[in-house]
């Protein structure tokens, strides 16, 4: 459908036959040598001995040639002027006459619109055309149609952009006699940017046109036509919704999304047009709550007042009560007043039953009263008020009617019985209904041939009984009443609502009248009084609710049905805010108006036509040029490296220049470059941190002692077997770690041998070091000489300058009752290679950690005493306790993983007798 | 002397030269005629004289210092016995570096400059031969032999000195050098085969032994380049336009072995010795080779 290979058009197409010229370039290029290279050479005087045996010119480089070529390619592309998305041909050299559609219809696709019409814009500058505009629909003040005066293209350019679509229908005839009143010159060019439908006037128009000048008429493909979203209709459940479309096509599938009038989102419906379907359909099913909030449908991402439907009380379900006499409902449900009642109303109302006084309580739109001859004083009480106050009352007639009502009927009834029609007994045959009259509530609904009234109660003739008659029966005897109470109304139906006394019960007809009688319910809806309701909120051409634009004036409440939109009307809330109603654009569309516009099937010979691209014009020429200079700047730089001459001159600063330009050219270019390093490192963090993390692992600090290090893994090692055998512990092999580089968080407990000589840590490992024993991790320092952290010795030194940055809590010999003594083993002492020092942990804070303590600091080398030569003989003598002392070396070890893993868990083991004592209790 | 100050690059050329000359021992020139200078040093001239090695005793005789009388030797016997030392005399090298613009020429900007590779030899040859007690004196500085530390910083600010491109030329220049002195040159010797003859033959006639230590760039070894170039000299020798290098290269090559051969020559023809140097290969090679030709045999044996 779109004209594709026209979306690129040279404006000097002969500029192109340039481009032959390329192969002779390239042979001019390849024949003339290149500029030599100067350089710089000490042993210059032997070069003067040396007789140039060829003289055959070197060749230039083959990318340099291409470089060139490519210059010069661009050159002529951007002489011969491309320009992507081209406008309308404009064949004559006078002014430019632009023709816009701007009804509802434009609104879809009105940026294209705007595009094409500043592409038009753009060129009516360049050839300094002047230009007239005339949009075809109303104009917001209610004028007709008028075309602009002449006037310079960059003026017109405000006064296009100033074009909205409007919400009404265009006005082509209109148009068309705006056109007599052009004053335009013979050799004017006519675009006609129109929206693709044909309401049977285009035709005259655009031959109109012609007179003035050839015509282009852009227009929109049948795909992009808009859709009309009709008003919904109430249903059992929800609301129909169905949508049209003005052409048959290929399936579509869009949404309908339902809005309060806060602008929630209240639902979304699929609408799919079936293929060459021009309806979709879609049903809204809300809870009553939501549904009556529900203000706006509208078909999704169209924004056009067509797509919108606003909501107003009469799609909103109100309250019915439900009041029948007698015990008969119950067991004979077909013979029951109710029954038909129920069915008839529940599609579209809120049903309530039960007694007057409960339901009124509750507030109710209908009371339906089904043969109650008369109201006790205590219901006439509550109901008096109530229709007063905009009830509406509905009164079925029955039995007990015919024995007399109260006076909250319309019109006085006959009392002494009711009048039978047919039966055994007599001639007369049941009676069939009249058609109602235009001033009745149910003017418009056709009366079934069928449905026939064997039965009714009578009304007292009186003057105004004709006026408050809103259904007669065949012989004029009125079937329906209806009279106003206050604010509300009193309607009697003169028949019963069960089939005892007539077919209308059975009929189609008695939903219709039900469902009109509750409409009567919101107050004004049904008010066929003269009143007239002022615009309260309009919708603009999108769609979108705006204050009501000046021209607009109210409509009587009784017309608004009929109501044509235009600028006068537009479409949108009328009446107040409480109390108001809709003027929808697509009711009115469907209404008494002219049938719906056709899509554009042909055109008048001579007329041009095209369609809307998405894409304003776009212009290649600049930007070939700049290209082009670019290029020719990268030559000049290449040319003057060849020649030696930039390495000479300033080699930095023309080589960064260098860089920088592509650095510009090609910025992804280097952050690609750091990555495979980066990759090998980060594969080889996760690899250790998945050896680290899948098992347990205890972890040590290297020392700059390789032995030491060996000690310690060892002494780790045999730690992992003894727990291994006597826990559930498991460890994999001791890591080593240096505190520098590696990631600590993976380990529970770190032992950190401590050595007179040892480096001090950096402040980032210390940091680092911090952090892990914030974060729960736990470090055991050994300073391997038996002196005890607190002593002189060197390593006690260097210990206290590693811990001075950590900020750890006070440190305190580990008490008596400390987690470390129980937490596997009952322990007393704490020995390892050597015994007799304190060993220090940190006093017990419930605040910080749980009240474990993140370090552990002793002297007793307890690794060498839990090594073993790999056989499980020990390596380190335990001195003095011998192997007993290597025994409680190994406990303390277990003990020490047992805090580390468990923390204070074992703590609470103090209080077991406690706690025992209080469940015995 | 006292507001003597060696500049920075001074300093940072002796500091690499020294770091260089570490690896080598003392470098002691072989001399085989020392020049007869008066200067202490650590050549005997197996002659009495000044100096600290033991070298005869003779009878006392009237006019001699009671201080130079040996008593030990003299109450061995009844004579008196007078203790004479070795004249020890020092060696003086006189260096000439090339600081001429061609020198400053480098093919690539990972290598060192030609000059800058000379100078660097120069000063290494500096330290070996003050650490050897030898005395050196760069031809054409106009200042006399120095040794001990301060020649060292002396020679290395004179060395760093920025030189006039007018002033320096390709060869070294006339000047009184005393006999049996050692001189050694280094340059890149680019200069026409019978200026740099003439000059040669002038120093060697006075009985001057010498080096010459040539020091190239790997590309006017080579010729490495392609294409139409137009080659200009460092000196205003004017250019050479050559249309397709590569054609050329082995002629050149030829041009270049002549022009080598012809300075061996030269150098063999006065007894000098012809030393070649690029400025890609280790400064190491060529002051190991410096040190070989100028070492003093004999005394590691």
């Amino acid at each position: 459908m779109m004209p594709t290979l026209a979306a690129l058009a040279f404006i000097s197409p002969w500029w192109l036959l340039a481009l032959a010229a390329l192969p002779i370039l390239y042979w001019l290029l390849r024949v003339t040598p290149p500029a030599p290279r100067l350089t710089r050479f000490p042993a210059i005087r032997l070069l003067f001995a040396l007789k140039p045996k060829e003289e055959t010119p070197a060749q230039t480089p083959w990318w340099l040639l291409v470089l060139r070529l490519l210059i010069a390619t661009l050159i002529i592309l951007a002489l011969a002027h491309p320009l992507l998305n081209p406008g309308t041909r404009l064949e004559r050299p006078g002014p430019l006459m632009l023709v816009i559609d701007d009804g509802w219809t434009s609104a879809r696709n009105w940026t294209a619109r705007q595009n094409t019409l500043a592409s038009l814009l753009d060129r009516a500058e360049r050839d300094q055309r002047a230009v007239m505009l005339l949009t075809t629909a109303p104009q917001l003040g209610g004028e007709p149609p008028r075309t602009s005066r002449l006037m310079r293209a960059a003026d017109a350019r405000s006064a296009a952009a100033a074009i909205e679509p409007k919400p009404w229908p265009v006005d082509r005839n209109a148009a068309r006699e705006a056109l007599g009143s052009a004053e335009i010159t013979d050799d004017a060019n006519v675009v006609y940017l129109a929206d693709g439908l044909d309401d049977g006037r285009l035709r005259p128009l655009i031959e109109g046109l012609q007179r003035v000048g050839p015509v282009d008429v852009v227009r929109e493909d049948a795909g992009e036509l808009p859709r009309l979203l009709l008003p919904p209709a109430a249903e059992a459940a929800g609301l129909a919704i169905t949508a049209t479309r003005f052409a048959a096509g290929p399936p579509v599938v869009s949404s309908l999304r339902a809005l309060a009038d806060d602008g929630r989102l209240l639902g979304r419906e699929e609408l799919r047009w079936p293929e060459n379907g021009r309806e979709a359909k879609a049903r809204v099913e809300l809870p009553i709550e939501l549904r009556n909030r529900l203000a706006r449908l509208e078909i999704e991402g169209e924004a056009s007042a067509g797509a919108v439907v606003l909501l107003d009380e009469r799609w909103r379900r109100r309250p019915v009560g439900l009041v029948a006499a007698g015990s008969l409902e119950k067991r004979q449900p077909l013979l029951a007043d109710i029954f038909y009642l129920e069915r008839a109303l529940t599609p579209f109302v809120d049903l309530r039953f039960g007694a007057v006084a409960e339901l009124l309580q509750r507030g109710l739109a209908v009371l339906v009263l089904a043969d109650i001859g008369r109201l006790s004083d205590a219901e006439y009480a509550a109901i008096d008020p109530w229709v007063r106050k905009g009830g509406v009352l509905v009164r079925f007639a029955g039995p007990r009617s015919a024995q007399g009502t109260d006076d909250l009927v319309p019109v006085p009834l006959r009392t002494g019985g009711d009048r039978a029609y047919g039966g055994a007994m007599s001639w007369e045959q049941p009676v069939a209904l009249q058609p109602f009259e235009p001033n009745s509530l149910f003017a418009g609904l056709t009366v079934p041939e069928d449905v026939r009234v064997s039965r009714q109660i009578l009304a007292e003739p009186s003057l105004d009984l004709s006026q408050r008659t809103w259904a007669r029966l065949a012989d004029g005897t009125p079937l329906v009443t209806a009279d106003r109470r206050g604010d509300g109304w009193l309607v009697m139906m003169h028949t019963t609502a069960n089939p005892e006394w007539s077919s209308l019960p059975l009929s189609g007809l008695f939903v219709e009248m039900l469902r009109r009688l509750v409409g009567l319910s919101q107050g004004v809806a049904g008010d066929p009084s003269e009143a007239v309701l002022p615009p309260f909120a309009a919708l603009d051409g999108f769609g979108r609710l705006q204050a009501p634009p000046p021209a607009a004036v109210g409509i009587e409440g009784a017309r608004l049905a009929e109501t044509p939109v235009g600028p006068r009307h537009p479409p949108g809330y009328y009446g107040s805010e409480t109390t108001r109603r809709t003027l929808n654009l697509s009711a009115a569309l469907l209404g008494p108006q002219a049938p719906l516009p056709k899509p554009i099937a042909e055109l008048p010979s001579g007329v041009v036509e095209s369609y809307y691209l998405g894409a304003r014009e776009f212009d290649f020429k600049p930007w070939l040029l700049a290209a082009a200079l670019a290029l020719g700047l990268i030559d000049l730089v290449i040319a003057l490296a060849l020649r030696g001459i930039i390495g000479r001159l300033a080699s930095r600063s023309a080589t960064a220049a260098l860089a920088l330009m592509l650095a510009f050219g090609a910025p992804g270019a280097a952050p690609a470059q750091q990555t495979p390093l980066g990759q090998a490192a980060a594969a080889q963090d996760d690899d250790t941190a998945r050896a680290s993390t899948l098992t347990t692992r205890f972890a040590f600090v290297r020392t700059n002692s390789a032995e030491i290090d060996d000690i310690t893994a060892a002494g780790l090692t045999g730690l992992g077997q003894v727990l291994s055998k006597r826990t559930t512990i498991d460890p994999a092999p001791p890591v080593g770690v240096d505190v520098e580089h590696d990631e600590l968080a993976f380990y529970p407990l770190l032992y950190w041998p401590v050595l007179p000589d040892a480096p001090r840590p950096s402040a980032g490992a210390l940091a680092r070091v911090a952090q892990f024993l914030r974060q729960g991790g736990m470090i055991v320092f050994d300073t391997r000489d038996a002196g005890g952290a607190g002593s002189a010795t060197q390593a006690g030194a260097r210990l206290r300058e590693i811990l001075r940055p950590l900020n750890l809590p006070a440190l305190t010999p580990i008490p008596a009752d400390h987690v470390l003594t129980k937490s596997f083993y009952l322990l007393s002492d704490f020995p390892g290679r050597w015994a007799g020092a304190p060993v220090w942990v940190e006093q017990a804070d419930d605040r910080i950690n749980d009240g474990v303590s993140s370090v552990i600091i002793g002297a007793h080398d307890w690794v060498a005493a839990w090594a073993n030569d790999g056989g499980g003989k020990p390596v380190f003598a335990a001195v003095p306790g011998g192997e007993a002392q290597r025994e409680m070396a190994v406990r303390f070890g277990v003990n020490l993983v047992m805090y580390a893993l468990t923390g204070n868990y074992k703590a609470d083991q103090v209080h077991v007798e406690a706690i025992l004592e209080r469940l015995r209790r | 002397m006292a507001t003597f100050r060696p500049s920075e690059s001074g300093e940072r050329q002796r500091q690499r030269a020294e770091s260089l000359a570490s690896r080598f021992p003392p470098l002691l020139v072989a001399a085989e005629r020392v020049a007869a200078t008066i200067i202490q040093g650590v050549h005997g001239r197996r002659r009495v004289g000044q100096g600290e090695t033991f070298w005869q005793f003779r009878r006392y005789e009237p006019g001699d210092s009671v201080d130079q009388i040996d008593w030990r030797q003299s109450a061995k016997s009844d004579r008196v016995f007078v203790r004479e030392t070795e004249w020890e005399a020092a060696q003086t090298v006189w260096l000439w570096r090339d600081a001429s613009p061609s020198m400053r020429y480098r093919s690539s900007r990972s290598l060192p400059e030609k000059s800058e590779r000379a100078d660097l030899l120069a000063m290494a040859l500096t330290v070996l031969l003050v650490r050897g007690g030898e005395h050196v004196a760069l031809l054409g500085s106009g200042h006399p032999p120095m040794t001990g530390r301060g020649a060292i910083a002396r020679i290395a600010e004179i060395i760093c000195r920025p030189v006039a491109d007018g002033d320096a030329s390709s060869l070294p220049p006339e000047a009184p050098l005393p006999r049996y002195a050692q001189t050694v040159l280094i340059g890149d010797f680019f200069s026409p085969l019978e200026e740099i003859a003439a000059t040669v033959r002038g120093i060697a006639a006075r009985g001057v032994k010498g080096h010459l230590l040539q020091v190239m760039d790997p590309a006017e070894e080579t010729l490495p380049f392609s294409g139409r170039t137009r080659f200009e000299g460092l000196e205003r020798e004017g250019d050479a336009l050559i249309p397709r290098v590569e054609s050329v290269r082995r002629d050149y090559g030829d041009v270049l072995a002549g022009h080598l051969a012809g300075l061996a020559d030269i150098a063999r023809a006065v007894g000098w010795k012809y030393l070649a140097h690029r400025t890609d290969k280790p400064p190491q090679a060529a002051l190991l080779t410096l040190y070989m030709a100028l070492a003093d045999e004999r005394r590691w044996k």
